[in-house]
């Protein structure tokens, strides 16, 4: 009885520490955007809240309570209201089976904690299948609206999330190919012992599966290049056009935890997850695993202002013309080369 | 029926079209763009920080805010033969003339009245060429802005005093600065001794 | 505890169920739908068998439903809403509902299902279902795929423009 009491208080606390990072985590990123952006286009980004700027983020938070919640008179009220809580969950839940590292040992008391909340025996599908429900929210977000600017954008992004979901799928089982597991920690594992351990390094198809799967996440997430949804230029800002204050931050924060979730499972599954890649710096695994996320983190906003938007016959021809056909081949050669 | 969307490719030669294959198996074309943004990022902001730390000061032949001079000994070289009126297309200057012969002005005509109007100053000018004696002067002032427009009409008393800007400076370069609010108005103070570079090289 | 939770879910799904088919706007009842699949995805859990339910989560919900939102948002929702829900030239479909009812209820109270025991866990790890899959029901998975791949065939040719 006593062992299952802990064992609640620990998973409540990771539930809570998890839950505080993610809630947090947007508000640096935003500042950190901002600042890639402004550097990447020699201006310099945010500079008058704070020392560089960094408190932006807490005036922008401040201003996104303060304003004004409007719900367009013809719109599906409680849809309307729903919606960015159905992007938000699903961003969330995928955290439950993601570890950020095997497990630490508490000082003092000698007791094993692991840094994961649970260790699934599917947790590859399950990640691919929860993070594929926030498209919900921006499918009914979008219809909700009762604009055309917003349906536009979630028909857009409906056909997208189709169309690569299966791209990203078989990527994922790539990993699952190389790695002969689905469950996260296990596919770690099973790259330890340095780079040329790590999927990525695993030739010839290794950067193959990397680069559909990077692809593939670039237009899950809906980022530049592929951020059809949200097309400033065709769609005024897509299917959030209609939402405002605190329910527009719930969007954008959605978006930013997908960015994460994307960038944590590329390290899991392509760079070796918390393993150090030379074997002699003496870093704590978590300080590798987070600053091989951030490295994508930032690769990803790189990309959001070095390229264009794509065409929406370009998104689809990227997707099912190129990334498929692709990715059939490379499970064939995977598969021969694992017999 | 042919897909016009499709791009395609006329390959000249073998070896065009083997390059033109290895150009998109290995992203040559995105790391290259990759390679141009994050050279971007690496170098270093062109914003001018003004008003908060820098500066721009203008050059010498800047038309900023009107001056009055004085010769060497300190008279005014103003002789209020308002030509400077006549000459300005938006009639913003008004001039009074005076009688003086305590030795104020380098004649004894003097300006009583000599106000300017900056909201209707088009800063063409004009006033300077006109002016017979140098007195008239287009400066190096900048900063106008105001939360009355009573603050916009110059008279003698202020365009007497010295510009801010010392007249030893060349122009284009950039001094810090410090931007101060205070209930009387906005003022930018900026430190004419430290120069922090010049803005055409600093536009590369 | 499991009793508890499996009447929630239960619950839960019979009553999104109804609301697919009561619900005028096409949009709640696709929404009241993806309840159902993920209340339907829980019960999977319950029953110790995660790989199905995520994979019910995935393909149902994750990719199904969302072509069915991305067909019915296409609609005039306004027209379908006109249409007065018990639709009486649809007599016979109420008329069928008690006959599977009472169908349903006398092949469950009567013979009842086999009884997998609380050891079952290990039988749906993904491996043993892949195992299973690929050697004693090959035939039916084929069947089964030739079956899709003439679904997908036909629904090609049907929405291909004829030849210029």
């Amino acid at each position: 009885m006593f062992e299952t009491t802990v064992e609640v208080i620990i998973i409540c606390i990771k539930v809570g520490v998890a839950g505080m990072v993610l809630f947090s985590l947007p508000i640096p990123l935003t500042w950190v955007e901002r600042k890639v952006a402004g550097h990447i286009q020699v201006r310099l980004g945010p500079f008058r809240v704070g020392p560089h700027g960094i408190l932006q983020p807490v005036a922008d938070m401040v201003k996104m309570l303060l304003k004004e919640d409007v719900i367009p008179t013809k719109a599906d009220k409680w849809l309307f209201m729903l919606a960015p809580i159905m992007t938000m969950v699903p961003a969330f839940a995928v955290f439950v089976a993601i570890p950020v590292g095997d497990k630490f040992t508490l000082p003092f008391i000698g007791k094993d904690i692991t840094l994961y909340m649970s260790d699934m025996n599917v947790a590859v599908v399950y990640i691919l299948a929860v993070s594929g429900l926030s498209i919900y929210g921006i499918i009914f977000g979008g219809w909700a609206s009762n604009s055309k600017y917003a349906v536009m954008g979630g028909l857009r992004s409906a056909a997208q999330m189709i169309s690569y979901e299966v791209a990203m799928s078989f990527a994922a089982v790539g990993v699952v190919m190389l790695s002969n597991s689905l469950s996260l920690v296990e596919i770690v594992k099973s790259q330890s012992g340095g780079l040329f351990h790590w999927n990525f390094l695993y030739l010839p198809v290794g950067p193959v599966w990397f680069m559909i799967f990077f692809i593939a996440g670039l237009a899950e997430v809906n980022r530049i290049p592929f951020d059809l949804p949200e097309d400033e230029g065709s769609l005024a800002a897509g299917y959030h056009v209609e939402y405002s204050g605190m329910r527009f931050a719930f969007f954008m924060l959605a978006e930013y935890i997908a960015m994460v979730t994307i960038s944590v499972l590329a390290v899991i599954f392509f760079l070796g997850g918390w393993d150090d890649p030379t074997g002699v710096i003496p870093l704590p695994p978590i300080l590798w695993f987070v600053g091989k996320v951030a490295a994508f983190i930032y690769l990803f906003m790189w990309i959001r202002f070095t390229l264009p938007r794509y065409r929406y016959d370009q998104l689809m021809t990227i997707g099912w013309k190129i990334l498929i056909p692709v990715s059939l081949v490379c499970v064939l050669v995977t598969g021969l080369m694992r017999i | 029926m042919r897909d016009s969307r499709i791009e395609t490719v006329k390959v000249k030669s073998l070896e065009s079209g083997v390059r033109w294959i290895l150009k998109r198996t290995f992203f040559v074309d995105f790391i290259k763009g990759l390679m141009v943004t994050l050279g971007y990022n690496l170098s270093k902001g062109v914003t001018l920080r003004y008003p908060d730390e820098e500066k721009w000061i203008p050059y010498r032949r800047f038309r900023g805010v009107h001056t009055l001079n004085r010769d060497l000994d300190g008279r005014e070289l103003c002789v209020a033969c308002e030509l400077c009126v006549k000459a300005c297309p938006t009639r913003c200057i008004t001039v009074v003339p005076m009688e003086d012969s305590t030795g104020k002005g380098i004649s004894d005509r003097v300006a009583g009245v000599w106000k300017v109007d900056l909201v209707r100053c088009l800063f063409c000018g004009y006033c300077e060429d006109a002016c017979p004696t140098t007195a008239v002067r287009l400066g190096r002032g900048y900063e106008r802005a105001c939360f009355d427009l009573s603050s916009a009409v110059l008279d003698k008393e202020k365009l007497l005093l010295p510009e801010e800007v010392p007249p030893d400076l060349d122009g284009g370069v950039i001094v810090a600065a410090s931007f101060e609010r205070t209930g009387a108005g906005m003022k930018v103070n900026a430190d004419f001794t430290k120069l922090k570079g010049d803005w055409l090289k600093m536009q590369g | 505890m499991e009793k508890v939770f499996f009447l929630i879910f239960a619950a839960v799904a019979v009553g999104s169920a109804l609301a697919v088919v009561t619900l005028k706007n096409p949009v709640h009842s696709a929404l009241a739908l993806i309840a159902c699949l993920l209340q339907v995805a829980s019960v999977f859990v319950l029953l110790r068998s995660p790989f199905l339910a995520v994979v019910q989560v995935f393909i149902y919900v994750g990719a199904v439903m969302v072509l069915f939102l991305f067909v019915v948002m296409v609609l005039d929702i306004r027209q379908a809403r006109m249409e007065a829900f018990p639709q009486k030239e649809r007599w016979f479909v109420y008329a069928i509902v008690p006959v599977i009812t009472v169908e349903l209820l006398t092949v469950i109270l009567g013979k009842g299902f086999p009884r997998l025991g609380p050891g079952s866990t290990e039988a749906t790890t993904v491996e043993v279902l892949g195992k299973a899959l690929f050697t004693e029901y090959l035939f039916p998975f084929e069947v089964v795929s030739v079956l899709l791949l003439a679904a997908m065939v036909g629904a090609i040719i049907m929405v291909k423009k004829r030849w210029d």
